[in-house]
C-alpha cells in the first residue's frame, strides 16, 4: 500500500482537468486495444491513478475494468491490475492512519464514495459470482487482491453481499477454502473476508461451520501459539466467536464436535511469568467471550447445562480457577475469568460444588469465595472486579440450595467459627460499613443466598449481632431496619430495601418478626406518603413493595397488624391509588430495564449500580397481586379462602382415591402371589393323585388277579357271599360321597349367598358412585376419574388375565381327574369310579356356574368401569375369586383326600378279601407288596394243592 | 467421545414431512407434535455403533422450502449420507422426490449414500402413497428405503443405523476416500483398527444424544 501513500500524500486539491481526460483516454484504450500488453499498461495505469482521482476511475472505468475481470481471464498479471484498482475505488479506510489532516468531512465523503461504487458495483449480482470464482484462480496477483476486494465490498453492503454470495452455488465453501491456502498473507486476509462475511448472517455461520470452520480455527489457533499468538489468533478468535454467538445449531455443533476440550489448555497460563503483552491480554479476553458464549445465561438451559458438564469433566472450569486465584494475572483478565467461572458454574450443581471446594493458594489455605467477598466488600478494588465478584456469587447461589445453607450457616450461632474470616463475616461486614456500595453488594449478596429458600429465610431470622459494648444483641433483621431508618444513602437504602424485600416475600413467619418491631410500619407509611423529591421516589417505591408483601403473606398473628387493619392503614394514612402509584415507581424507574435484561450487574457508573436482575424479577411478580390485594374488599378475600378451600377438598378427594388404587394396586399384587402358590401347589398335587392313580392301578391289578384265581378255585357260593361283602362296601362309600357331595352343595349355596352380597355392595356402590359423580362437576376431577379410569381398565386387565389363569387351572384339575376316572375300569371299581366321576362332574358344573356367576359378575363390574366405584367392586371381585381358588384348591385337596379314603377301603376290601380267602383255605399272604411274590405264591399254593 | 469415524448426513424433502421430527427422535427419543419450522439450518448429533465400533453421526436437518433451497445446497458437497424424506399422506412430496434427487445428484460427491424415506407409516389411514411405489422409486433410483414413523419411533433408528451401514460398506470396499474430508467422512482420532479389538464387548446403540 505503500506505494498509494505517496501518490494521495498532502493532496487537497479538487481534481485537475487533466485528470479526467487521461482516464478517459486510458479507459478507451482498455476498452478498444487489441494488443493484451496494452490493455495491461493502460489498466496498470488507471490503478496508479485510482486512489488521487477516486472518483473520475470509479465512475469512468469501473465498466471496463470489470470487462477485463471477465474477458482477460488468462493473464493474471491485467486481472491483479484490475482487482486492485477496484479495490481501492471501493475500500474506505485505507487512509485513516497516514493522514491526520483529514477532517472528518472528507472521511464521510470518502465513505460515501466508496458505498456509491460498491452499490454501483454489486448491481449485477453476476459480479460478486465473478469475483467469488477469480477466488479459484490460485495465483497470488489474482486471489489475493480478490479477497481483498470481496472483504471492502463486504464492509460497505454486508447484507446484499452477503445474500449474493450465499444463493451463489458453492460461494461459501470456496471461500473456505482461502484458510487452507498455504499463504500465509492469503489465510490470514481470508480470516478477515470470513469475519465480514460471518457477521450477523446465521445461515452463513452454519455453512462456514459445515465446511469445518471449527477444526482448521482451532488448528491454527494452536499452531500459532494459542494465547501467545499473534494478530492471527485474534482474527480466529473473532470469526470463532461470529460463528457461535446467538447461533445454538452452531454451539450444538461445537459441543457435540468436543471442541469444548480444546480450549482447556488455552488457559493454562496460570503462574508462569512469562509476560502478558498486550496482544496476549487481547487474546485471552476472546478466549475467556468465547467460553461464555457457550454457557451463556441466554442460552436455552438445557444447551448450557450440558456444555457446563463438559467444561467441568474436560478440566476447563479447573483451569479457570486457577487463573482466578493465581498472582500477577491483569486486573482486567481477572475479571474477566471471574465473569466466566460465574457463568461456567450458574445453575450447575456439581460446577457450584466444586467452586465452593477452590481454595486459594494462602497460608492456611481460604475458600476461593471467602477471597473473593473480601474484594467484593473492599472500596480499593476496581469497580468492574467488584461487580464481577457479586456475579460470580449470585451465579453460586443460583440454584443451588446447599451453597444458600451453606453461607447462611456461617451467620449461625451454632456454626461460627471465630478463628476464621467467614462469607458471613464478610458480608455482616459489608452491609454495616461506611461504603454504600459495599452495603448494596452484601445486600443483594445476602438476598441471593434467601432466594426461593423457605429454611433460610426463617434461619437467617435467628442470626443476632453484638453491636456494641453493655448493650443487648440486636437481630440482622433489626439491624438492617435500623440503618434503613437512619437515612442513609440512596444505595445503601435501595440495597437494604431489596434485601428485605426477598427476606420477608413468601415467609409469613419473617413478616411477623418484621412487623413484630413497632416502628416499621410507622416508618413505611412515612416513607410512603411523604412527597419527597425524584431521587427518592425509588425508596418510596420499595417501601411500598416491603409493605405491600407485609399484606399479602400476612398470616394475622399480630393482633395489630393483621391483613384488614394493614389495608385500612394505607387507605386511611396513604391513600389506595397513592400507594399504588408509589409501588409503581419502581418499573418506571429508567434503571430498571436495564437490570432486568440479563443476570449479570452491569453499570455504566458506580452510582447506577442500583437494581439486581433477580429483584426485578420479584417486582414483576408481586406488583399485580399486590395492587390487588390492597384493592380487594375483605369480603372478596373470604370468597377466594372459600374457592381455596373447595380446590383443598377436591384435592382431598383425589388423593383419597389416588390412595385406593395404590391399595388396590397391592391387593392385586398379592393376589396375584397368591395364584403363583396356588398354581404350585396344584401342581404337587396333580403329581401326588398321578402317583395315587398308579398305586390304585397296581392294587387294582392284585385285585384282579386274586378275582381271578377266587373264580377259578372256590365256589360260586363262596363267590356270591364275597359279593354281598363288596357291595356291603360300595353302600358305605356311596353314603360318604353322598355326604361330600352334600358339603358341597351346602358350599355351594354359601358362595351364592356371598354373591348376592357382592351384587348388592356393586348396587351400593354404583348408585353412590352415580351421587359421586353428579356431586362433583369440577372439570379438574373429572380429570382425575379418567386417569382413575384408565387404572382400573388396567386392573379389569388383569383380572381377566388372573381369571384365564384360574380357568386353566380348573382345565388342569379336570384333566385330571377325568384320567383318574377313564383309567379306572375294573369291574368293581368301575362303580366307585362313576361315583368319582360323578362327583367331579358335580364339582366341574359346580365350577361352571360358579364360572357362570363370575362371568356376570365381571360384565357388571365393566358396566361399573365407567364409574369410579367400580374399582372398590373389583377388589371384591378379585377377592371371591381368591375365595373361590381357595375352595378349588380346598376341593381338590379333599379329593385328594377322597382318593386316599378309597385306598385304604381297598386294602380293607384286599385284606377282607384276603382273610375269606384264607377261610376258604387258600394260603394268602399278608405282605401289602404282593406283585412279587405273587408268581411264587401261585408256585407254592400249586405245590401245596399237589402235596394235598 | 472418542470415535471411530465420524459421518456427516444431511435430512432434505418437502417442509412439513417430519425432517425436524426425524432427527428429534433420533438424537433425543421423543417426538414433538408442534415442531417450530426449520429457519435454514439445524444442527443434530448421536453415537452409534456398527461391526463393534462407535460412529459419531453428525446430522444437517434442512429446511424444506423453495427459498432456503440455495443455502441447502451447500451441505450436499460436504455430507456423505443423505435421508430425502417424503410424506405417505401427501403425494405431492411424493411427486417432488424427483426435484430433490437430481438437485442432490448434482451438487453432492458421487458416492453420498441416499436413504429413501416415506415418514409417518403411523396414518395409515390417510396413506396416499403406497408402500410399493416408494420401494419402486428407490430401486429405479438406486437408493435405500424405509417406511417410518417418527412420532412412534418406528424405523427410525434403522433408517440412520442403515444408511451408516452402507457408508460404512463403501467405506471397507475402499469406494470413499476417508482421507478427504469434503466427503462428510472423518476418521475418528482412535484408530479404527486398534479399536476393533477394545470393541468386541459393546453390542447395542450407544442410547442418547449429548454424549461426549
Ligand atoms: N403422525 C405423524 N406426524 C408426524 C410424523 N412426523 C412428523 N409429524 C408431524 O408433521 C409435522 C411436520 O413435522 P416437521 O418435523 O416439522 O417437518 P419438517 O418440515 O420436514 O421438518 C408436525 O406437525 C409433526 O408433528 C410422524 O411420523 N407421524
Ligand atoms: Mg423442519
Amino acid at each position: 500500500m505503500n506505494f498509494f501513500r505517496g501518490v494521495m500524500g498532502g493532496q487537497a486539491a479538487g481534481p485537475q482537468p487533466s485528470g479526467a481526460e487521461t482516464i478517459q483516454k486510458l479507459c478507451d484504450r482498455v476498452a478498444s486495444s487489441t494488443l493484451l500488453e496494452d490493455r495491461r499498461d493502460a489498466v496498470r495505469a488507471l490503478k496508479s491513478l485510482s486512489k488521487k482521482y477516486r472518483m473520475e476511475v470509479g465512475t469512468q472505468a469501473m465498466e471496463h475494468l470489470i470487462n477485463i475481470l471477465q474477458t482477460d481471464r488468462s493473464d493474471s498479471e491485467i486481472l491483479g491490475y484490475a482487482l486492485d484498482t477496484l479495490y481501492n475505488l471501493i475500500c474506505n479506510d485505507e487512509e485513516e492512519e497516514q493522514d491526520e489532516s483529514e477532517d472528518e468531512a472528507m472521511q464521510k465523503q470518502s465513505d460515501d464514495l466508496g458505498a456509491q461504487f460498491t452499490e454501483q458495483f454489486i448491481q449485477d449480482p453476476e459480479h460478486i459470482t465473478l469475483i467469488l470464482s477469480l477466488l479459484e484462480e490460485f495465483d497470488f496477483h489474482v486471489r489475493w487482491p480478490g479477497v481483498k476486494l470481496l472483504t471492502a465490498l463486504l464492509k460497505n453492503q454486508g447484507v446484499q453481499v452477503q445474500g449474493i454470495i450465499l444463493v451463489s452455488p458453492m460461494g461459501v465453501s470456496r471461500l473456505m477454502d482461502l484458510l487452507a491456502d498455504s499463504r500465509e498473507v492469503i489465510r490470514n486476509d481470508g480470516l478477515l473476508l470470513l469475519q465480514q462475511l460471518t457477521k450477523s448472517n446465521a445461515a452463513i455461520q452454519k455453512i462456514v461451520a459445515f465446511e469445518s470452520a471449527f477444526e482448521r480455527l482451532l488448528d491454527i489457533i494452536t499452531e500459532e501459539g494459542s494465547s501467545d499468538g499473534g494478530i492471527v489468533v485474534e482474527d480466529c478468535l473473532l470469526l470463532l466467536l461470529n460463528l457461535l454467538k446467538n447461533n445454538s445449531s452452531n454451539q450444538n455443533f461445537f459441543k457435540e464436535g468436543s471442541y469444548i476440550q480444546r480450549m482447556k489448555p488455552w488457559f493454562e497460563v496460570g503462574d508462569d511469568n512469562s509476560g502478558w503483552s498486550a496482544q496476549k491480554v487481547t487474546n485471552l479476553h476472546l478466549m475467556l467471550q468465547l467460553v461464555r458464549v457457550m454457557v451463556s445465561p441466554v442460552n436455552s438451559p438445557g444447551a448450557s447445562a450440558s456444555c457446563q458438564k463438559s467444561m467441568y469433566q474436560c478440566g476447563l472450569l479447573q483451569q479457570l480457577c486457577t487463573i482466578l486465584m493465581a498472582t500477577g494475572v491483569p486486573a482486567d483478565i481477572l475479571t474477566e475469568t471471574i465473569n466466566t467461572v460465574s457463568e461456567v458454574i450458574r445453575g450447575s450443581q456439581v460446577n457450584q460444588d466444586y467452586f465452593a471446594s477452590v481454595n486459594a493458594p494462602s497460608n492456611p489455605p481460604r475458600p476461593a469465595i471467602v477471597v473473593l467477598l473480601m474484594s467484593m466488600v473492599n472500596e480499593r478494588q476496581p469497580f468492574v472486579l467488584r461487580c464481577a465478584v457479586l456475579y460470580c456469587f449470585q451465579c453460586f447461589l443460583y440454584k443451588n440450595q446447599k451453597g444458600q445453607g451453606e453461607i447462611v450457616a456461617t451467620l449461625l450461632p451454632s456454626t461460627i467459627d471465630a478463628n476464621s474470616i467467614s462469607a458471613g463475616q464478610l458480608l455482616c461486614g459489608g452491609l454495616f460499613s461506611a461504603d454504600s456500595l459495599s452495603n448494596w453488594c452484601a445486600s443483594v449478596a445476602l438476598a441471593h443466598a434467601l432466594q426461593d429458600n423457605l429454611t433460610q429465610k426463617e434461619q437467617l431470622l435467628r442470626v443476632q449481632l453484638a453491636t456494641s459494648l453493655g448493650k443487648p444483641p440486636v437481630s440482622l433483621l433489626q439491624q438492617c431496619t435500623n440503618i434503613l431508618s437512619q437515612g442513609s444513602k440512596v444505595q445503601t437504602r435501595v440495597g437494604l430495601l431489596m434485601l428485605l424485600c426477598t427476606w420477608i416475600n413468601n415467609c409469613p413467619i419473617a413478616v411477623t418478626h418484621f412487623l413484630h418491631n413497632q416502628e416499621n410500619v410507622p416508618f413505611l407509611t412515612a416513607q410512603i406518603s411523604e412527597n419527597l423529591g425524584e431521587d427518592e421516589r425509588l425508596v418510596q417505591g420499595l417501601c411500598a413493595l416491603l409493605l405491600g408483601i407485609c399484606i399479602f403473606y400476612n398470616d394475622n398473628s399480630l393482633e395489630n397488624y393483621t391483613k384488614d387493619k394493614l389495608k385500612q392503614l394505607i387507605e386511611k394514612r396513604i391513600g389506595k391509588e397513592n400507594f399504588v402509584e408509589k409501588l409503581g415507581f419502581i418499573t418506571k424507574h429508567e434503571l430498571y430495564s436495564r437490570a432486568a435484561q440479563k443476570p449479570q450487574p452491569v453499570f455504566l457508573s458506580p452510582e447506577q449500580m442500583l437494581f439486581d436482575h433477580e429483584f426485578t424479577k420479584l417486582v414483576k411478580e408481586l406488583e399485580g397481586v399486590i395492587t390487588k390485594a390492597v384493592h380487594k374488599s375483605s369480603e372478596d378475600e373470604k370468597k377466594e379462602e372459600d374457592v381455596k378451600k373447595t380446590l383443598e377438598q377436591h384435592d382431598n378427594i383425589v388423593m383419597q382415591y389416588k390412595d385406593l388404587i395404590r391399595e388396590q394396586d397391592a391387593q392385586i399384587q398379592e393376589l396375584k402371589e397368591q395364584v403363583a402358590t396356588m398354581t404350585s401347589q396344584s401342581e404337587q398335587m396333580q403329581t401326588t393323585v398321578t402317583q395315587q392313580l398308579s398305586q390304585i392301578q397296581q392294587h387294582k391289578d392284585q385285585y384282579n388277579i386274586i378275582k381271578l384265581k377266587l373264580g377259578k378255585d372256590s365256589q360260586s357260593q363262596a363267590n356270591s357271599q364275597a359279593d354281598s361283602q363288596v357291595n356291603g362296601l360300595q353302600t358305605e362309600e356311596l353314603s360318604q360321597l353322598r355326604e361330600d357331595l352334600e358339603e358341597l352343595r351346602q358350599q355351594h349355596t354359601l358362595l351364592q349367598t356371598q354373591l348376592s352380597d357382592k351384587d348388592a355392595l356393586i348396587n351400593t356402590l354404583r348408585s353412590e358412585t352415580a351421587e359421586g359423580s353428579a356431586a362433583s362437576d369440577n372439570t379438574e376431577m373429572l380429570k382425575e376419574l379418567d386417569a382413575l379410569r384408565s387404572q382400573v381398565h388396567s386392573q379389569a386387565t388383569e383380572i381377566d388375565q388372573m381369571k384365564t389363569e384360574r380357568q386353566e387351572l380348573l382345565r388342569k384339575a379336570e384333566a385330571v381327574s377325568s384320567e383318574a376316572v377313564s383309567s379306572s375300569d375294573g369291574s368293581l371299581d368301575a362303580a366307585k369310579m362313576a361315583e368319582v366321576e360323578s362327583r367331579l362332574a358335580a364339582q366341574t358344573s359346580e365350577t361352571e356356574r360358579l364360572k357362570e356367576e363370575s362371568k356376570s359378575l365381571s360384565k357388571s363390574r365393566v358396566d361399573l368401569d365407567q364409574q369410579l366405584a367400580a374399582a372398590t367392586s373389583t377388589a371384591a371381585i378379585l377377592q371371591t375369586e381368591k375365595a373361590q381358588l381357595q375352595t378349588e384348591v380346598q376341593e381338590s385337596k379333599k379329593e385328594q383326600d377322597d382318593l386316599l379314603m378309597l385306598l385304604a377301603d381297598q386294602d380293607q376290601k384286599i385284606h377282607s378279601l384276603k382273610l375269606k380267602l384264607k377261610a376258604l383255605g387258600e394260603p394268602v399272604d399278608d405282605e401289602d407288596d404282593l406283585d412279587a411274590r405273587d408268581q411264587t405264591d401261585d408256585d407254592e399254593e400249586d405245590d401245596d394243592e399237589d402235596e394235598d | 467421545m472418542a470415535y471411530a469415524y465420524l459421518f456427516k448426513y444431511i435430512i432434505i424433502g418437502d417442509t412439513g414431512v417430519g425432517k425436524s421430527c426425524l432427527l428429534l427422535q433420533f438424537t433425543d427419543k421423543r417426538f414433538q407434535p408442534v415442531h417450530d419450522l426449520t429457519i435454514g439450518v439445524e444442527f443434530g448429533a448421536r453415537m452409534i455403533t456398527i461391526d463393534g465400533k462407535q460412529i459419531k453421526l453428525q446430522i444437517w436437518d434442512t429446511a424444506g422450502q423453495e427459498s432456503f433451497r440455495s443455502i441447502t445446497r451447500s451441505y450436499y458437497r460436504g455430507a456423505a449420507g443423505a435421508l430425502l424424506v417424503y410424506d405417505i399422506t401427501r403425494r405431492d412430496t411424493f411427486n417432488h422426490l424427483t426435484t430433490w434427487l437430481e438437485d442432490a445428484r448434482q451438487h453432492s460427491n458421487s458416492n453420498m449414500v441416499i436413504m429413501l424415506i416415506g415418514n409417518k407409516s403411523d396414518l395409515e389411514s390417510r396413506r396416499e402413497v403406497k408402500k410399493e411405489e416408494g420401494e419402486a422409486f428407490a430401486r429405479e433410483h438406486g437408493l435405500i428405503f424405509m417406511e417410518t414413523s417418527a412420532k412412534t419411533a418406528s424405523n427410525v433408528e434403522e433408517a440412520f443405523i442403515n444408511t451408516a451401514k452402507e457408508i460404512y460398506e463403501k467405506i471397507q470396499e475402499g469406494v470413499f476416500d476417508i482421507n478427504n474430508e469434503a466427503n462428510g467422512i472423518k476418521i475418528g482420532p482412535q484408530h479404527p483398527t486398534t479399536n476393533s479389538t477394545l470393541s468386541g464387548n459393546q453390542g447395542g446403540q450407544q442410547a442418547g444424544g449429548g454424549c461426549c
